[in-house]
C-alpha cells in the first residue's frame, strides 16, 4: 500500500510505500533534511512537524494517526512542547497514511554559506592538455593516405609530436572536422600521448574544471588552462547529504542498501554535472569545450564518485581500493564534458587521508621547506601533516562533527542567523555576539540568532573559559551569581548566550555542559593527533601552524589556542590558508609535473596510525583539558593568567 | 567496626573520588599493615568510591579524564590489596562477563570504563580487547560459561557486526544475556539486533547488568529445582 507524503516548504510530494520512515520518503523525494547520525535516532536534528487536517490543494487528510506511534527515542529527543505541537523525528516516524510534513528551518539542509573562494595561486603552466593547430595537405589520388595517418604526419612535421594514439570518439569526429576546417584543425593532446579531440580551424582556448568534492560542499572552478585564470566558480551542497551527514554514515548507507552506492554515486555525478552546466552558462562556453577535469575529495568521496564499494574504508584496517592517482575518461563516469575529456583524480595517502589532503600538500609544498610545519585541516575528520623537506608524517583523527555544529544543543551550520563571534565580560559574565548576515553585534541590534555555528562554538567555549564560567576540566562553575548560568532541562548546568526574545527561534540559545563535553572530545582528539605526530617526529614545538580548509579561515586563532585545539605556537605563526584542497586541484589542472610529484610525495608521507599508539589514551585524556592538563602554552600565558580563579 | 577502620575506609573512598593515586596507595598499604581484611577495603573503599565516580560521570560533573584518573587510583589500590584477599573470598562473583569492542573497531575507552564498573562491582570480567573477531565472542562465552556478553561499537560501520555476534550467540546458547553499547547504539538498535539491553554510560550499563544477571540466575535456579 502506498500513501501520499508532502513536504513543505519545498512542496515536494509523492506516493510512499507504507512502513517507510519520513526520512526515507524525504530521500526518495529529494528533500534535504538534516540527519547527522544517518537516521539512527541519536542526533535529534531531523525534527519535522506534522500538519493536521484536510489539505484540498493536495487532496490529503493529514493526521498524526497516519504515522507510527511516537517511540521512546523520540520522546527522549523531543521536548514536551514539541511533542504537543506534533513534532516527530523524520528517521523514526513511519508512514501509515497520508501526511503533510513541514520541515522547519533548523532541520532543513541548505542555505549554507559557501566559504570556498578561489585563492591566488602561483604556478608554472605545464598543463596535461594542450592544443595544437595543424595544417594538412589534402589527400589526392596520388596521396590517398588515411585521415589519422595524415594528421600524425603533420603533427610530427609541424610540432615534433610522435607516437600519439587517438581517442575513439575523437577519431569518429576526425573526418568531418578535417573537411569542415578545410584541412586546418586544432587537436587537443593529452599528456603528449593521446589525441582526445579535434576541431575545425584554429581555437586555442583550453578549458578545464577543478573540483573539490567535500563531504558537505562541492565546488567547481572553471579555469582557462592557458592562463591559469579562474573564469567562474560554482558550488552546491553535496547532494549525498540526504544519505548521511558524515563519511561514515555514507559508507554505512552503501553497506546497508544494495543500491546504496549506486544512488550516492549518481547523486554526486548529477551534482558535478549540474555545476559543470552552471559554470558553462556563467562563462558562455559549451560543455564540449571542457577538455579536462581534476577531482579531489576525501577517501570516501573518492570511492563514491568513482563508484567503488567503500565498505573496507569504514572498518579497520581502513584499506582504500587504490592509492595512486587515476586518469579516467569523463564519459566512463557519466561526467559531461568533451567526449574525449579525461578526469584526473589525485592520489590517496592512507585510509582516512584522502586526495583532498594531497591537494593541500600539493598547494603548500611542505616537502620543500626547511621550517617544520604543522598543517591541520579541520573538518569532521581532522587531517594533520607534520614535517619539512627531511620527513613528513600524517595522521587523521576523528574529531567528530562538533565543530560543524552537530552534537551541539543549539549547533547549526554556518548560515545566516548563526552566532559566529562571541565576547564575554569576565566581570559580569554578560555576552555580546555577532551572527552571520548582520554587521552589528548583539548589543547594537536585535540579533535574531538561530543557533551557533562551528567558529561560534569555539569562541563561546574559549570565552566561557576565560571568564571563569567553566573550569579547565570543562566543568561549570555553578557558584557564580548570574541568571545566565542555570540548571537546564536535564538538571545539568548551562549558559544562556541569547535570551529567547533576541532570537529568531523564540527559545533561549544556550551552551550546555554536554556541549562543552563534545567540544572537549573533539579538540582533545585533534590536539592528541598533533602531539603524537610531534612525538614521533622527535620535536616539542613547531615553526608554523597552518590551518587549511574553509573552516580554518573562519575560526579565531587565539580562541582556538586558548581551548587547546593544537599545541602552543607564536600566534603570528598561525596562519589560515583557505581552501587549500581546492587550490591543489587547480594546480594539478595546470601543471602535470605536480601530478607526478603528488604521487611521489603521497608515497613518502608516512601515515601514523593513532589507533595503535600506546600513549593515545593518556595523551587524549590530558588534551581534553583547557588548554591542556600538563602542556604549557607560553604564547598565551598572559591570557591564561587573567582568568578569574 | 572500629572508628579507625571506618575512617580509613572513608578516606580510601575519598581518595578514589579525588583521583589521588598516591594517597590511595598509602592508605591501602596502611590497611594491610593494620591487618584488616583486604576484601573489605576493595568493596567498601575503592569500589564505593568508584560508584560515586560513576554517578558523577553520569551527571556530567566528571568527564572521561577524571574517570580515567580515578580508575588509575583504583587499580593502584587493587594492586596492593589483591594479593591479600583471603582464599574463601575469591570464589564469590556477581556474575561472569565477556566484553569487547567488535571487529573493525578500535574505540575502547568507553568499553574500558564499562569494564571498570563491572570489575568494581565484583563481576568476573573477561576482556577480549578491541577489534575482536566476531566468532571470538562466542568461543569465549562457551569457554567461560559467561552469564553476560557485552559488545561495544563506536562506528556505524562496525555496529552491524554486533547483530552477527548476537545471532551466533543465540544459536549456541539461547540463555545468555547480551548487552550492546557505544555512541551509535540506541534502544532501537537493541530491538533491531535482538539484544537484551543497552546503557548510555558505564553506570547505567552496570545497573542493567545487575538486573539481568539476577534474573538469569533466578531462572537457572528454577530450572535446577
Ligand atoms: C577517541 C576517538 C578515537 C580514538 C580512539 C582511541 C581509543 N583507544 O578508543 C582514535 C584516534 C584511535 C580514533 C580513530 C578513529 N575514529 Co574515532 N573517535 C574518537 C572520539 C573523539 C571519542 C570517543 C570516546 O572515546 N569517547 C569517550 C567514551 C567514554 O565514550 P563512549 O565511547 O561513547 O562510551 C560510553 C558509552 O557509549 C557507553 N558504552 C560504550 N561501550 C559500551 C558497551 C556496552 C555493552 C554498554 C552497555 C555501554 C557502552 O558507556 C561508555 C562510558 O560512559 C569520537 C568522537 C566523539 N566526539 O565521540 C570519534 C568517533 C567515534 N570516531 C570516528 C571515526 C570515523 C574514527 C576513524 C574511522 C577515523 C579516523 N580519523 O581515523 C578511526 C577508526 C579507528 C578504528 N579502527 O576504530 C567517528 C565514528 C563516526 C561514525 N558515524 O561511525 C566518531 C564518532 C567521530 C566522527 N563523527 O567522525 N577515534
Amino acid at each position: 500500500m502506498k500513501y501520499k507524503v508532502i513536504f513543505q516548504p519545498s512542496g515536494r510530494r509523492g506516493e510512499i510505500e507504507e512502513g517507510k520512515t519520513l526520512r526515507e520518503a524525504a530521500i526518495e523525494l529529494g528533500v534535504g533534511i538534516e540527519q547527522v547520525c544517518g537516521g539512527n535516532k541519536v542526533c535529534g536534528k531531523c525534527k519535522v512537524q506534522i500538519q493536521e487536517g484536510y489539505f484540498a490543494k493536495f487532496d490529503v487528510h493529514s493526521s498524526m494517526n497516519n504515522l507510527s506511534p511516537i517511540g521512546k527515542e523520540e520522546l527522549r529527543l523531543l521536548n514536551e512542547e514539541e511533542v504537543k505541537n506534533n513534532y516527530r523525528l523524520a528517521c523514526a516516524a513511519r508512514v501509515q497514511g497520508d501526511v503533510l510534513v513541514f520541515v522547519p528551518e533548523e532541520s532543513r539542509v541548505g542555505g549554507q554559506i559557501v566559504r570556498k573562494a578561489a585563492g591566488e595561486i602561483n604556478i608554472e603552466l605545464d598543463p596535461a592538455v594542450r592544443k595544437y593547430y595543424v595544417e594538412l595537405p589534402p589527400p589526392t589520388l596520388e596521396d590517398p593516405e588515411g585521415d589519422y595517418e595524415r594528421l600524425m604526419r603533420a603533427l610530427k612535421e609541424q610540432h615534433g609530436l610522435e607516437g600519439l594514439s587517438m581517442d575513439y570518439h575523437a577519431l569518429r569526429a576526425l573526418p568531418l572536422a578535417l573537411r569542415e576546417g578545410k584541412w586546418k584543425v586544432t587537436v587537443t593532446v593529452w599528456n603528449d600521448r593521446e589525441i582526445i579531440g579535434v576541431e575545425p580551424g584554429y581555437n586555442d582556448r583550453t578549458l578545464g574544471i577543478a573540483f573539490d568534492v567535500g563531504t558537505t560542499t562541492v565546488v567547481g572552478y572553471l579555469t582557462d588552462i592557458n592562463t591559469g585564470k579562474v573564469i567562474a566558480i560554482d558550488s552546491m551542497m553535496n547532494p549525498q547529504v540526504s544519505f548521511g551527514e558524515d563519511v561514515m554514515a555514507r559508507i554505512t548507507y552503501a553497506m546497508e542498501h544494495e543500491d546504496g552506492l549506486q544512488k550516492m554515486h549518481e547523486a554526486i555525478i548529477g551534482g558535478i554535472n549540474k555545476i559543470i552546466s552552471n559554470l558553462c552558462n556563467k562563462a558562455q562556453v559549451g560543455v564540449e569545450e571542457i577538455s579536462e577535469i581534476v577531482l579531489v575529495g576525501n577517501t570516501a568521496m573518492h570511492h563514491i564518485y568513482l563508484n567503488i564499494y567503500p565498505e573496507y574504508l569504514g572498518v579497520s584496517p581502513f584499506t582504500p581500493a587504490v592509492h595512486r592517482s587515476l586518469d579516467i575518461k569523463a564519459r566512463d563516469l557519466n561526467i559531461k564534458a568533451a567526449p574525449g575529456a579525461n578526469v584526473h583524480v589525485l592520489p590517496i595517502e592512507a585510509g582516512f587521508v584522502g586526495a583532498d589532503n594531497m591537494g593541500v600538500v600539493v598547494a603548500l609544498e611542505p616537502e620543500k621547506k626547511d621550517d617544520i610545519w604543522l598543517i591541520i585541516d579541520i573538518g569532521t575528520n581532522g587531517e594533520i601533516v607534520l614535517g619539512n623537506k627531511d620527513k613528513l608524517l600524517s595522521t587523521s583523527c576523528a574529531t567528530g562533527p562538533a565543530f560543524e555544529g552537530a552534537q551541539i544543543t543549539h549547533g547549526m551550520r554556518a548560515a545566516p542567523g548563526a552566532i559566529e563571534r562571541v565576547r564575554i565580560d569576565p566581570e559580569t559574565k554578560e555576552p555580546r555576539y555577532k551572527v552571520i548576515g548582520k554587521e552589528e553585534w548583539s548589543d547594537e541590534v536585535k540579533s535574531e540568532a538561530r543557533g551557533i555555528c562551528g567558529s561560534g562554538i569555539i569562541e563561546v567555549v574559549a570565552e566561557m573559559f576565560k571568564a571563569g564560567i567553566i573550569k579547565n576540566s570543562g566543568v561549570f562553575n555553578t557558584k557564580l551569581d548570574t541568571p545566565r548560568i542555570r540548571k537546564g532541562e536535564n538538571g545539568q548546568p548551562e549558559y544562556v548566550l541569547a535570551w529567547a526574545d533576541e532570537t529568531a527561534i523564540g527559545k533561549d540559545i544556550t551552551v550546555t555542559q554536554s556541549d562543552v563535553r563534545a567540544v572537549q572530545l573533539a579538540k582533545g582528539a585533534l590536539y592528541t593527533g598533533c602531539k603524537i605526530l610531534m612525538k614521533r617526529y622527535g620535536i616539542d614545538a613547531v615553526d608554523k601552524v597552518i590551518l587549511a580548509g574553509a573552516f580554518g579561515s573562519y575560526i579565531d586563532k587565539e580562541a582556538s589556542m586558548v581551548i587547546g585545539m593544537f599545541p602552543d605556537c607564536d600566534l603570528d605563526k598561525v596562519v589560515a590558508v583557505g581552501n587549500a584542497a581546492g587550490d591543489g586541484a587547480r594546480i594539478a589542472l595546470l601543471n602535470r609535473r605536480k601530478r607526478e610529484e603528488a604521487n611521489a610525495v603521497a608515497r613518502r608521507i608516512k601515515y601514523i596510525e593513532l589507533t595503535v599508539d600506546p600513549d593515545f589514551q593518556t595523551e587524549f585524556m590530558q588534551a581534553m583539558y583547557f588548554p591542556h592538563m600538563k602542556d604549557k602554552f607560553p604564547h598565551i600565558q598572559h591570557i591564561l593568567d587573567k582568568i578569574p580563579k | 567496626m572500629t572508628e579507625d577502620k571506618k575512617q580509613l575506609l572513608e578516606e580510601i573512598r575519598k581518595a578514589v573520588i579525588e583521583f589521588d593515586e598516591d594517597r590511595v596507595k598509602e592508605l591501602a598499604n596502611k590497611w594491610i599493615e593494620l591487618g584488616y581484611d583486604a576484601n573489605e577495603a576493595i568493596f567498601e573503599g575503592l569500589a564505593a568510591g568508584m560508584e560515586v565516580v560513576g554517578d558523577l560521570f553520569a551527571k556530567n560533573e566528571y568527564f572521561v579524564p577524571e574517570v580515567l584518573m580515578c580508575a588509575d587510583a583504583l587499580y593502584a589500590g587493587l594492586d596492593i590489596l589483591r594479593p591479600h584477599i583471603k582464599a574463601e573470598d575469591k570464589t564469590e562473583t556477581k556474575g561472569v562477563v565477556v566484553i569487547g569492542t567488535v571487529e573493525g573497531d578500535v574505540h575502547d575507552i568507553g568499553k574500558n570504563l564499562v569494564k571498570l564498573m563491572f570489575e568494581v562491582a565484583g563481576f568476573e570480567v573477561h576482556d577480549l580487547g578491541k577489534d575482536v573477531p566476531l566468532e571470538k565472542f562466542v568461543e569465549e562465552q562457551l569457554k567461560t560459561d559467561a552469564d553476560l556478553v557485552c559488545l561495544s561499537a563506536m562506528m556505524t560501520t562496525t555496529m552491524p557486526g554486533m547483530k552477527k555476534v548476537i545471532e551466533m550467540l543465540r544459536e549456541r546458547n539461547p540463555n545468555v544475556k547480551i548487552m550492546i553499547g557505544g555512541a551509535p547504539v540506541s534502544e532501537k538498535t537493541v530491538e533491531m539486533y535482538g539484544a537484551d539491553a543497552t546503557g548510555k554510560d558505564a553506570a547505567s550499563a552496570l545497573e542493567e547488568a545487575i538486573k539481568m544477571v539476577a534474573s538469569l540466575r533466578e531462572m537457572k535456579r528454577k530450572k535446577e529445582i
